[in-house]
């Protein structure tokens, strides 16, 4: 069989290349709504705990993890709990691990500072989005998805943090329901066929599991869990993705991953 | 206390609280991607690695649709069925938001 052998061009070689960036922030354009106001309440609450702006931005900026920020203003003191914090911390962004494994298709064959630079701004949001583009699993795409919500995640800080109040409340537009159906909806970009299925299922059952016998997050790893248990246990020696695609990501070695625009010859999905 | 709003102090113990906060959220992060990396690429645990994005969005969304009740499961099925038909995924959040916007405004009158 023959394999795809696509020039080494500026854009199939790129990391972070400019027009992936864009795409990238753009692909997160509907999460605009709900990042921004969500933003303000956590500026609102953090102005309540004794936060400085210049402190809170700081924390949006290098934590950059919404559910984790809001449960930690929220323990904030004027003298400040920070093991506690640390450890919910801890405990709520577990699941990042999970994600940052997920991850290896888009940084496979990379260089060890492009994933350095690419971990740090991935939120759900932008993961997931990147996670479901056919052919533009990038680093670049990921870190332009990561830079628009946070600089939207900041923007909304500064504006709850500088009013103090009368933010709208998220539930009467549904804007708290925003995070559920983006991730809904991307779930079905996820599909790779009936393999899927049954770990799908899994999860879902763990996670329901998880959210009533679980405190806080847990119910994400309860449910993730459940579903790499059950990927792991029907698994099939014939399962292997020997498709031209995978065979070229994984040796490769001077055109990365899934170059980005590359059409991808007739994958087996 | 501080006097509002306080735009620029910088106390040691928060800044420290912060980057502790910082360094193990980016940790877990890089951390998950650099164990993926030392699996194999190919058998049960590259399969089981394919299911993973999955599992995790589902055990995202659904416990959080539960949480907002009949409507949010409601609003969370419109959505999929919406994404699955039109695979736009503005149109199906939009769908998702209207129902549970429209359906908690006659619920809550």
């Amino acid at each position: 069989m023959s394999r795809p052998t696509p020039a080494p061009t500026p854009t199939t070689m790129g990391h972070f290349a400019p027009e992936t960036i864009r795409r990238g922030a753009i692909a997160c354009l509907p999460l605009l709504p709900s990042t921004i106001i969500f933003g303000a309440v956590l500026g609102v609450l953090a102005s309540q705990r004794g936060l400085s702006l210049g402190e809170l931005l700081f924390m949006s900026l290098t934590v950059f993890a919404g559910s984790a920020q809001f449960v930690s203003v929220d323990l904030w003191r004027e003298t400040v709990p920070a093991a506690t914090i640390i450890i919910a911390t801890a405990v709520i962004n577990m699941r990042y691990i999970l994600i940052g494994a997920s991850l290896r298709p888009v940084f496979r064959g990379r260089p060890l500072w492009v994933k350095v630079c690419g971990m740090h701004m991935v939120a759900d949001e932008n993961w997931a989005v990147t996670m479901t583009q056919e052919n533009l699993a990038n680093p670049g795409f990921l870190l332009g998805g990561g830079i628009f919500l946070g600089v939207v995640w900041a923007t909304g800080n500064s504006v709850g943090y500088l009013l103090g109040g009368g933010i709208p409340d998220p539930e009467v537009y549904a804007l708290d329901f925003a995070f559920t159906a983006v991730f809904a909806a991307l779930t079905i970009g996820m599909w790779k066929g009936k393999v899927d299925l049954l770990p799908w299922v899994a999860a879902a059952i763990g996670s329901i599991i998880g959210h009533y016998t679980l405190p806080g997050t847990w119910s994400i790893l309860a449910g993730a869990g459940a579903g790499v248990v059950t990927a792991a246990l029907t698994w099939r020696d014939d399962m292997d993705d020997t498709s031209p695609e995978a065979e070229y990501a994984v040796d490769g070695r001077q055109a990365y991953g899934a170059p980005e625009g590359t059409p991808t010859p007739e994958v087996g999905k | 206390m501080n006097s509002f709003p306080d735009l620029t102090s910088f106390s040691l113990e928060a800044v420290l609280t912060i980057l502790g906060m910082a360094a193990v959220t980016y940790g877990m992060r890089l951390g998950g991607l650099m164990m993926a990396d030392r699996l194999p690429q190919h058998g049960r645990w590259a399969h089981v690695l394919e299911r993973l994005p999955g599992a995790v969005l589902i055990s995202v969304w659904v416990p959080s649709a539960l949480s907002a009740g009949a409507i949010g499961i409601a609003g969370a099925a419109a959505t999929v069925i919406t994404m699955a038909l039109a695979r736009n995924l503005f149109a199906a959040m939009a769908v998702g938001m209207v129902l549970v916007g429209v359906g908690r405004y006659f619920i809550a009158n």
